[in-house]
């Protein structure tokens, strides 16, 4: 609904169709990023509120309808504004794992994304103050080798043409080169890559899934065609990329997907011009999986029989060694060991 | 079902006339008026009573939250920007007594105009906050919000309010009173629609309460545990999603007793191995 289908073709959605509401926090209406998101959603049912979580965190929301009648939420962020990496998400090898959230929420609607059993609604917070954001990279992360995934409750590039956060944080990256900064995307947008600089220290990580992963899962987001082009013109362009297989399900009906898939995927990209390869089965901590489950009660997903280790639900180990090994084989023929990071 | 709360009889009357409402003469403490889907109550003046009325109507009428709660009623408007008449669907009510905000989801009325609304303990005059003000002033809507917030989804509360005065109330004829209101029906049904259509658009494809019964009467004849219960509930759920009659799958294992609970458990794992 809303604009929704427009999306799956492409980032770009229209103005007047947007958002369903868009609520401003009091004390953000005198932002400059508040004024020009007003300006440019002039059609949009405005409300102001007091705190973010007033709305945020309201009873009774419904997931799956607000999902498609997507509300946008203008807020001031306070208290911690960096947070330690957690254990189910990959590092790539770096030990100050920090991840920031400038927005929760993502435009895209995947089925088994943990965001839905981690938020209340399904509506999106952009936090507005974003040199209060700065300022605290600046005590926390610089000179320090640090690792920040940016992208990580959200998709800050196909959010880009809403508003521009990388831009923001821009010139910050390139003065701070220790700082390794990834910026984690399904989105199918080019015109990021022709309109950047590629910096040393910002790494693009695209998710890619076979196309029936995508159409089984993954609702709004642009096609592997679609994706695969923004890859490419990513590395054309100069920028390190990071493919993230990531995640894996392993089903009967996907199973045979995955060799056309991976071998597909280095006819199509150099596997020379990459960085490096995420990869990671399905997995979610138990908390946000009874949460989701519940509300994704027609979904076969959360259906499935799964193993719990440690707080976290995923496939029995032995299963997922072996579909790994044989996944493994594959990706031998393309990239090397030390290339691939696993979790 | 969905539940109607009017203020006023003649803000009901129009409803009543255009659903075809028919007095529901058991019931004593309100006056209540239904057909098959459709129940409607007038609470009186003021949130405390649209709150009760609300709770009552849903807790004879209502059962879940996709149940609709609709409360359609005149309220004041403190500039002329909207004539008379227009109804405005409200996606804010600040109850004016404890500043608390309510935010109901509008997912429906797309090309009608969305306002906020205050809730007042009384009647709001123009002197009481001074001359072309923008603001929407009524005496139910924090009452309905306290009470949808128990029960129904936030998509599904709508707050409907019809502009009748420019805070001057005093002027205000009865039977243009209900012509304002009878001349918004087309739309309030078409907002009905809207929701109901959204409630089956959301359908959920999990067991149904006669499936949900029957897997339970037979875990219990299976002598299973709790546990053993909501493994069985979810293979059920699990084989429906995969196309299958929950109760079918059951019926081959109707004849099997069972006598201890490690008997009930080689059932279930026979009926997980049926499924897969």
């Amino acid at each position: 609904m809303k604009g929704r289908r427009y999306l799956s073709k492409s980032d770009k959605r229209s103005n007047n169709s947007m958002f369903n509401t868009i609520y401003v926090e009091e004390k953000a209406l005198e932002y400059p990023i508040t004024r020009q998101l007003l300006q440019k959603y002039a059609d949009c049912p405005v409300v102001t509120i007091r705190h973010y979580k007033d709305v945020f965190n309201r009873p009774k929301q419904h997931f799956a309808l607000q999902k498609q009648n997507q509300s946008l939420i203008l807020a001031v962020k306070e208290g911690q504004f960096l947070y330690k990496g957690p254990e189910v998400c990959q590092n790539f090898g770096h030990p100050n794992f920090y991840y920031t959230s400038f927005v929760l929420n993502c435009v895209f609607d995947c089925e088994y994304c943990y965001l839905q059993g981690m938020y209340p609604s399904a509506n999106m917070v952009a936090f507005v103050n974003v040199e209060d954001f700065k300022k605290s990279m600046e005590e926390v992360l610089v000179e320090k080798q640090a690792f920040l995934a940016a992208s990580y409750d959200t998709d800050l590039i196909a959010f880009h043409n809403i508003v521009p956060y990388v831009d923001y944080f821009y010139d910050f990256f390139k003065e701070n080169p220790d700082l390794l900064v990834e910026i984690r995307t399904k989105s199918a947008n080019q015109s990021f890559y022709r309109n950047h600089e590629p910096l040393e220290n910002i790494i693009i990580a695209f998710t890619l899934t076979p196309a029936e992963v995508i159409e089984k899962y993954e609702r709004h987001t642009p096609s592997l065609e679609a994706r695969i082009k923004a890859v490419n013109t990513a590395i054309s362009q100069g920028f390190k990329v990071r493919i993230c297989f990531d995640p894996i399900f392993i089903d009967p009906e996907i199973d045979h997907a995955y060799e056309p898939f991976y071998r597909y995927i280095f006819t199509r990209i150099d596997p020379g011009s990459i960085l490096d390869v995420g990869y990671g089965f399905f997995r979610m901590s138990e908390d946000f999986f009874k949460r989701i489950e519940k509300i994704r009660s027609s979904s076969l997903l959360y259906a499935e029989d799964y193993c719990k280790d440690n707080g976290v639900i995923s496939y029995p180990s032995h299963v997922m060694e072996k579909i790994q090994k044989e996944h493994m084989s594959i990706l031998y023929d393309y990239i090397g060991k030390e290339k691939i990071f696993t979790l | 079902m969905v539940l109607i709360v009017t203020a006023l009889m003649i803000e009901a009357a129009p409803i009543i006339e255009h659903f075809r409402l028919k007095k529901d003469m058991a019931i004593h403490e309100f006056p209540v008026y239904r057909n098959s889907d459709i129940a409607l109550i007038v609470s009186g003046v003021g949130k405390v009573k649209s709150a009760m009325a609300s709770v009552y109507l849903y807790s004879i009428y209502g059962k879940k939250e996709e149940d609709i709660l609709v409360n359609i009623g005149f309220c004041g408007a403190g500039s002329s920007r909207y004539p008379p008449g227009t109804m405005l669907l409200i996606n804010k009510v600040t109850d004016m007594d404890t500043g608390r905000d309510y935010y109901p989801d509008v997912f429906f009325g797309q090309d009608m105009p969305k306002e906020s609304v205050r809730c007042y303990s009384k009647p709001v005059m123009r002197e009481d906050v001074g001359e072309n003000i923008d603001i929407f002033c009524d005496m139910e809507s924090s009452g309905i919000m306290e009470a949808a917030n128990k029960f129904v989804y936030s998509h599904n509360v709508a707050i409907l309010k019809i502009v009748s005065d420019y805070l001057n109330p005093q002027n205000l004829d009865k039977e243009q009173l209900k012509s304002l209101v009878r001349d918004q029906m087309p739309q309030v049904e078409r907002i009905i629609g809207q929701l109901k259509q959204l409630n089956e658009s959301s359908g959920d494809l999990s067991l149904s309460s006669e499936e949900r019964e029957g897997v339970e009467a037979f875990s219990d004849r299976m002598k299973f545990s709790k546990a053993m219960k909501q493994m069985l509930l979810k293979e059920m759920k699990y084989a429906k999603l995969r196309g299958k009659e929950p109760l079918k799958v059951l019926e081959s294992f109707m004849d099997i007793k069972v006598e201890s609970r490690v008997e009930g458990k080689k059932v279930l794992e026979q009926i997980r191995q049926k499924i897969k």
